[in-house]
């Protein structure tokens, strides 16, 4: 979640006249950023043919739930009983519709901290995700906790937290934002993906060599010659180490070629 | 009192001869050299390095496994002052002055103090368990729930005196980590919270996935910013003495001393002893510091304190795991398992039982640490040589032995990915000003904490209130109180200066 806005507040840090509209609409993206990131990975499912909602279920059902969430728990509530919603309706009601209040409320004001001001709106955000995350679970029963209790315990005094840390930021003097670079984080989550993605199918000495030479990338320092040389040998030292001398099961070569 | 010494000297008979004295060699040198690799801490060493005992007569293979365990402390504790990679939970705290140090080229005495801190609380929590073993458990048996919680409450408060910015957001670092914790299955229900169907995260997050995130990817990250170049220069150009200079020997004794005693008696408790020793020792010393600012920017005393106070707690843990069979922290569940193996039932029974055993490895244990000791002060020059490597060439190579590291713990990809997303949060923390050590503390402590709070209501039936009528527990928690308006009162008092500056 928190890690979408971190590379996206690069922006809002380099210009600081347009600061609120630039940060108001980063908050107005982290409230749509499960949605999102749920249709990144239908996407994704498409193409690695997992069985996860299609594209369109995704997009139909959480427009649906923009529109009908709140009519529908005003109805519930009105006719009494049980309130019963949704997952992507409780998602819209518990975290999407108070983050959007939010991005509206950053981009009427000028947080004299911004540092501390989007900091807390994030925590915010991380403490309404995980409410919306444990809805799902059984509160208190009697005097005895449930699963759900602990965690909602926790998300409402990390919303308090994360709100005083907002609110501290919005009255009090303090640092502005820092800059973000997006090049060392790029490449460096890139070669620790790659890595992931590569271990199972293409064994250890190709994920490893590839993991480094991009992790290479993420500086200008990177002289070619040296780390190509240096990649390999360590790339034979970790087939040699992990493998053989610790006994850790892993796959050595590409699938492939094994078979 | 006889009694014990004749024991212990029953003990050092068993561990002094020479093959087990060399399975001891072994064991340490072996945990130093794997732990001491960026990215697998002391619980992966173990866990990797326990298949090799399995051959082994059961008092040999277990001495082997104290070897094992000390050398990949030290090994832990090397990466958090080189790397500022904390191999484990214990050694979070020494990131916070080691690695200062490091970069101010004092990586070989903060190196050196740390083995040395470490030999003599060793040598102190030895003698401790043979004299004081069976009347401590007697104390730790008086530990009920609410006492834990109360305890583990007084040591997330230490972990938010010892951050460096403002109190709100190291409460809201704890906050974060406690409910980092809950990922996973429910403790008592079982019911899967907050793991939105993936099954690597069931079993709930990784404490390795998380550190290194944080620490390890986030500050490799931070280190790549331009910027940053000359501070990484720096720790490259400089590197003055391998050995502690008699001023830091004199600044860091009392601070080992004060180290091996919090750490004792904080290790005897079951349950992350050792993690909240680490921390209460540094904010201990920080605390009686004629001048605290000093913490956080490379004092000796910072890196002597806690890391005497882990090991004599890591030493003293044995005591409930012999004496009660519970096993205080993940490694020693690791100990317990190995044991099992070799068909070792641990429990009040053992001690009667099988003193060869019992006596033998603390003996052991001893002799582990001076192992550390000999094996790892002529290495100093060895490891602070690494920090000359270049940037360039040192960062992919971190980035692909953490990745391999982390992916060995469960050999799932998808922690691989999680800790990746956890550096970049990590990148985002330090941009924000955020501390990840009280994170981490949270996360670890989180589980035990709702255990107990559970446990507690349940016995009390819902009543909040047995944390302040049973005496223990309200001790606990008033210390815990009287420390935190320690903590924010000069915050308050700057905030008012300020006013009235401005004014």
């Amino acid at each position: 979640m928190a890690d979408t806005t971190g590379q996206l507040s690069d922006n809002a840090a380099n210009t600081p006249a347009a600061r609120n509209a630039i940060g108001a609409l980063i908050i107005l993206l982290l409230a749509f950023a499960p949605q999102l990131v749920e249709l990144a990975m239908a996407l994704a499912g498409q193409i690695a043919a997992l069985a996860v909602r299609s594209p369109l279920q995704v997009m139909s059902a959480h427009g649906a739930a923009l529109v009908e969430s709140l009519p529908a728990l005003v109805r519930q509530w009105a006719e009494g009983g049980k309130i019963t919603l949704r997952s992507d309706a409780l998602l819209v009601l518990i975290y999407t519709y108070p983050l959007m209040a939010i991005a509206l409320f950053t981009w009427l004001v000028r947080p004299r901290a911004p540092q501390d001001y989007f900091g807390g709106v994030v925590l915010m955000a991380i403490a309404l995700f995980a409410l919306w995350a444990a809805s799902d679970l059984s509160g208190m029963r009697g005097f005895t906790f449930g699963p759900g209790t602990a965690p909602r315990m926790l998300g409402v005094l990390l919303l308090g937290m994360g709100a005083a840390v907002a609110v501290i930021g919005l009255v009090t003097e303090g640092p502005s934002l820092q800059i973000y670079h997006w090049r060392g984080p790029l490449f460096v989550s890139l070669a620790i993906l790659s890595f992931a993605v590569a271990i199972r199918p293409l064994g250890l000495i190709v994920a490893a060599l590839a993991s480094f030479l991009i992790a290479a990338l993420g500086t200008s320092e990177t002289r070619w010659g040296e780390t190509l040389i240096v990649g390999v040998v360590l790339t034979l030292g970790c087939a040699l180490l992990f493998p053989y001398v610790l006994g850790l099961p892993m796959p050595l070569f590409p699938r492939l070629l094994v078979q | 009192m006889l009694d014990l010494f004749q024991n212990l000297a029953h003990g050092f008979a068993v561990a002094l001869s020479p093959i087990n004295l060399l399975l001891c060699l072994v064991g340490a040198l072996v945990g130093t050299l794997v732990g001491v690799l960026p990215g697998i801490g002391t619980i992966a060493t173990v866990a990797m390095l326990l298949p090799i005992t399995f051959g082994l007569p059961p008092v040999g293979a277990l001495i082997m496994l104290a070897g094992i365990y000390y050398g990949a402390q030290y090994g832990g504790s090397t990466t958090s002052i080189l790397v500022n990679i904390p191999g484990e939970a214990t050694s979070v705290v020494t990131t916070l002055d080691g690695f200062q140090m490091a970069k101010q080229g004092r990586a070989g005495p903060a190196l050196s103090i740390a083995a040395i801190g470490s030999f003599v609380a060793g040598c102190a929590a030895t003698v401790l368990i043979a004299v004081l073993g069976a009347p401590l458990t007697r104390l730790a048996l008086l530990f009920g729930p609410a006492e834990y919680f109360s305890l583990m409450v007084l040591g997330l408060i230490f972990a938010v005196v010892l951050a460096k910015g403002s109190v709100l957001k190291a409460v809201a670092m704890i906050a974060l980590g406690l409910l980092l914790s809950m990922v996973g299955a429910d403790l008592e229900t079982g019911a899967s919270r907050m793991s939105f169907n993936i099954p690597e995260l069931a079993d709930g997050l990784g404490f390795a996935t998380v550190a290194m995130g944080v620490f390890g990817f986030a500050e490799i990250i931070r280190n790549l910013d331009s910027g940053a170049e000359s501070d990484r220069e720096l720790v490259q150009q400089k590197i003055t003495g391998l050995m502690p200079t008699r001023k830091d020997l004199a600044e860091s004794a009392p601070a080992i001393f004060r180290g091996t005693i919090l750490g004792s008696i904080l290790g005897i408790l079951p349950g992350g002893g050792a993690v909240i020793a680490s921390f209460a020792a540094y904010t201990f010393e920080k605390k009686i510091a004629r001048d605290p600012s000093r913490f956080g920017r490379g004092a000796i005393a910072g890196v002597a304190a806690p890391e005497s106070a882990n090991n004599a707690a890591a030493q003293t843990s044995f005591i409930p795991l012999l004496t009660l069979g519970i096993p205080p922290n993940a490694v020693m569940a690791l100990m317990v398992g190995a044991m099992t193996i070799h068909g070792i039932q641990p429990g009040p029974q053992v001690m009667q039982k099988q003193p060869d055993l019992v006596w033998g490895m603390i003996a052991s244990m001893w002799i582990g640490n001076l192992m550390l000791i000999i094996i790892n002060l002529p290495l100093v020059g060895i490891w602070v040589r690494l920090l000359r490597v270049p940037y360039r060439l040192m960062f992919p190579s971190i980035v692909v032995f953490c990745a391999i590291g982390i992916y060995s713990i469960n050999n799932a990809p998808v922690d691989v990915i999680l800790a990746g997303a956890f550096g970049l949060f990590g990148y985002w923390l330090i941009k924000h000003d955020f501390e990840p050590a009280p994170l981490l503390l949270g996360m670890v402590l989180g589980t035990l904490m709702e255990e107990n709070l559970r446990r507690t209501l349940q016995i009390s039936r819902g009543d909040w209130s047995v944390f302040i009528t049973r005496p223990l527990s309200a001790a606990l928690l008033a210390i815990a109180a009287a420390l935190l308006v320690l903590a924010v009162l000069p915050a308050l008092r700057r905030k008012r200066d300020e006013v009235f500056v401005e004014g």
